[in-house]
């Protein structure tokens, strides 16, 4: 019995040398989050202040919102709310069509991708042109995003090489990742400087100031607020938090659990508009105020979208972000997609084996493997045939279809018993908080049958 | 109902519990020696950061570390070795092609190796279209983490865009392999006067 989660992980472990790249990549951002977090000795005390932050914030949504537009309007930017993904649509259709704007520019944003903006404007005669590198690729493949951080990590060298050759005029048979990105830049910077307006989607929007924050690496928001003169930024309400004194605790967290940078190369604050240009904000429910009122997923809100949820996931990294029939992927997309649509996504919740990885390197705290858990009791209601529910609340059942998985979670289990306690015993952790984890042999089973095995042989 | 007030009503129907502002006191790491830590972290994000040399001017330093940078943009008046003046520009594609843009930073992160910094010039985009960018630092302006550098930000300001830069636009998005200059310039240099 297949979930279609395992279905869908099929057709992505069928090329198996691109498989394995995929996993061992992912787990290498992981070692460098690892790296850089472990640098700080203040980390989990940032990441308590960050889930409680967020708690604060996400509960006081109504004073914070009116205070963001009090601020935001005092700088001479324009203030709209959108309700649903329709309603957010149409905003920016309306802003775009007052300002007879034919070509858009966007940056990265996830919301975008919730709401379905790019066929909507293109359906109406817009030319939109993603401008973050990976997003690009994708737009130009025609393809989604497999993953929130790294939307293109899937797709190999060879393939954006080709890709650029048909598209850009880029030379034939060059996949090198120095040249094709620079043939992008210079596609791009055109695009630039001929849009007729920019949009971004937000980080963080700060309460007291009126800002909105936008953290990239590769400047392309920022060359986007700074080239055209009419800008929209447009964020989901979680996104509000209240002060600077916030914004660096979230500043400190962001990168490191990302992508392991100290920070993204631009911090970039939109504050006021453009001289003689307009700045328009838009903020978004579409379905956010419903989850805050239930006590048992509304943690999901804290989510920063740093990715390293879907990095660290032992199955994640083995089945791809396409797996999932949720456009975000991984621990917090199976939460995510639950939320939104509980019939369309209860397939996701098998891909978990509950090892809680994901609950312990969240830097907003946030449950998940125990909401996943959660939501897997309440498959029944869903639909979800009973046999398949029993292999599933076992939770191996993706290690189980894969042998040579299981063995490798064997093999690390004795790690744990030099973990430092507070990495076992931490709150979150549900399995440690109220009893002690049972001691691993120092050498498991399989290795020391293997070991002895072939002395004897020997 | 306008949404506004759809939203806020839903907000208001939805949240029973109402979690209290918590108090942010991080004991956070300090670093004794801000300098040598904010030139290697300098280093590790990709740019670079150094100390104005001894008798050195800053138009001597800029020739120095940018030899080859022709289309120099700059409205700063300590430095006399710039071709124009950006602010005597009124479209963003005139800035194209720019090689180096010389800006104040006005004070710099040790732990990130981050400056933040105002926008002084008329043209937001002269920050991020040139190929080469060189921060002026006074080296006695850094401070340890991001909680320090949020004290110093002022929640009233008067232009229109800030921010935190640290080292050179950047991207991994084809199979992970780090490529400088993805949009913004390709290298970054912090001078520290
Ligand atoms: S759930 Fe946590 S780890 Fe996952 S993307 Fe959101 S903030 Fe990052």
């Amino acid at each position: 019995m297949s979930t279609t989660h395992s279905k869908a992980a099929k057709a992505f472990l069928s090329d198996k040398a691109n498989a394995k790249w995929h996993d061992k990549t992912l787990y290498m951002v992981r070692t460098k989050r690892d790296r850089l977090s472990h640098a700080i000795p203040e980390w989990e005390e940032l990441r308590n202040a960050a889930q409680n932050i967020k708690q604060y914030s996400n509960s006081h949504l109504p004073e914070l919102i009116e205070e963001f537009e009090k601020n935001a309007t005092a700088n001479g930017c324009y203030v709209h709310y959108a309700k649903d993904a329709e309603e957010y649509r149409t905003i920016i259709e309306r802003i775009l069509r007052d300002h007879s704007v034919r070509k858009l520019v966007k940056s990265k944003s996830m919301l975008s991708e919730e709401c379905h903006l790019n066929p909507y404007l293109i359906e109406k005669g817009y030319e939109v042109i993603e401008s973050d590198l990976g997003e690009r690729i994708l737009q130009l493949l025609n393809a989604n995003p497999s993953h929130i951080v790294m939307p293109a990590i899937h797709i190999k060298r060879e393939i954006v090489g080709k890709l650029f050759e048909e598209k850009l005029g880029s030379e034939k048979g060059n996949s090198d990742p120095t040249y094709l990105t620079h043939q992008a830049r210079k596609a791009l910077r055109q695009d630039f400087l001929n849009a007729d307006a920019g949009m971004t989607g937000g980080n963080f929007a700060v309460a007291s100031t009126g800002e909105v924050i936008v953290c990239t690496n590769e400047g392309n928001a920022d060359m986007g607020i700074s080239c055209q003169k009419l800008n929209i930024s447009a964020f989901g309400i979680d996104k509000i938090i209240p002060d600077l004194e916030s914004l660096a605790i979230f500043t400190r967290l962001l990168a490191r659990s990302a992508t392991g940078q100290p920070i993204t190369t631009y911090t970039s604050h939109i504050g006021r508009p453009r001289k003689g240009g307009e700045q328009h904000f838009i903020i978004v429910d579409n379905g956010r105020s419903k989850i805050l009122g239930m006590p048992q997923h509304r943690k999901s809100m804290n989510c920063i979208r740093c990715g390293a949820c879907m990095n660290t996931c032992p199955v994640y990294r083995r089945s791809g972000g396409y797996s999932y029939s949720y456009f975000i992927p991984g621990p917090i997309g199976i939460n995510l997609g639950m939320l939104h649509n509980p019939q369309k996504h209860s397939g996701n919740v098998s891909a978990c084996s509950l090892c809680l990885s994901c609950s312990n390197v969240c830097p907003a705290m946030i449950d998940l493997g125990e909401q996943i858990y959660v939501w897997r009791q309440k498959l029944d209601v869903f639909g979800q045939a009973s046999s398949e529910k029993k292999l599933m609340s076992k939770g191996l059942q993706f290690l189980m279809e894969r042998p040579y998985l299981f063995h490798s979670a064997l093999k690390m289990a004795p790690i744990i018993n030099k973990m430092p306690r507070f990495l076992l015993y931490n709150r979150l952790n549900a399995w440690g908080k109220d009893r002690e984890l049972p001691q691993f042999a120092k050498q498991s089973f399989e290795s020391w049958w293997k070991k002895n095995h072939q002395s004897k042989n020997n | 109902m306008n949404s506004k007030d759809f939203i806020i009503h839903s907000l208001r129907e939805n949240i029973k519990e109402h979690f209290p502002r918590p108090e942010l006191k991080i004991s956070h790491i300090v670093y004794h020696d801000k300098l040598k830590q904010f030139i290697e972290i300098s280093a590790a994000v990709g740019g670079r950061a150094e100390i104005l040399g001894e008798g050195e001017t800053i138009d001597n330093a800029i020739r120095r570390i940018f030899p080859d940078a022709s289309r120099i943009a700059c409205n700063l008046p300590e430095v006399t070795c710039a071709t124009y003046n950006p602010d005597h520009i009124e479209t963003p594609t005139e800035l194209n092609g720019t090689d180096l843009v010389i800006c104040r930073g006005i004070f710099g992160v040790c732990e990130n190796a981050s400056v933040y910094f105002e926008q002084e010039y008329l043209q937001r985009s002269i920050y991020f279209i040139s190929e080469s960018l060189l921060m002026l630092l006074p080296k006695d302006q850094l401070v340890d983490t991001m909680h320090d550098a949020y004290q110093r930000v002022p929640n009233e300001h008067p232009g229109e865009f800030r921010g935190f830069m640290s080292g050179p636009s950047k991207t991994a998005d084809i199979e992970q392999a780090l490529v400088m200059g993805a949009h913004g310039p390709r290298q970054v240099t912090v001078l520290l006067i």
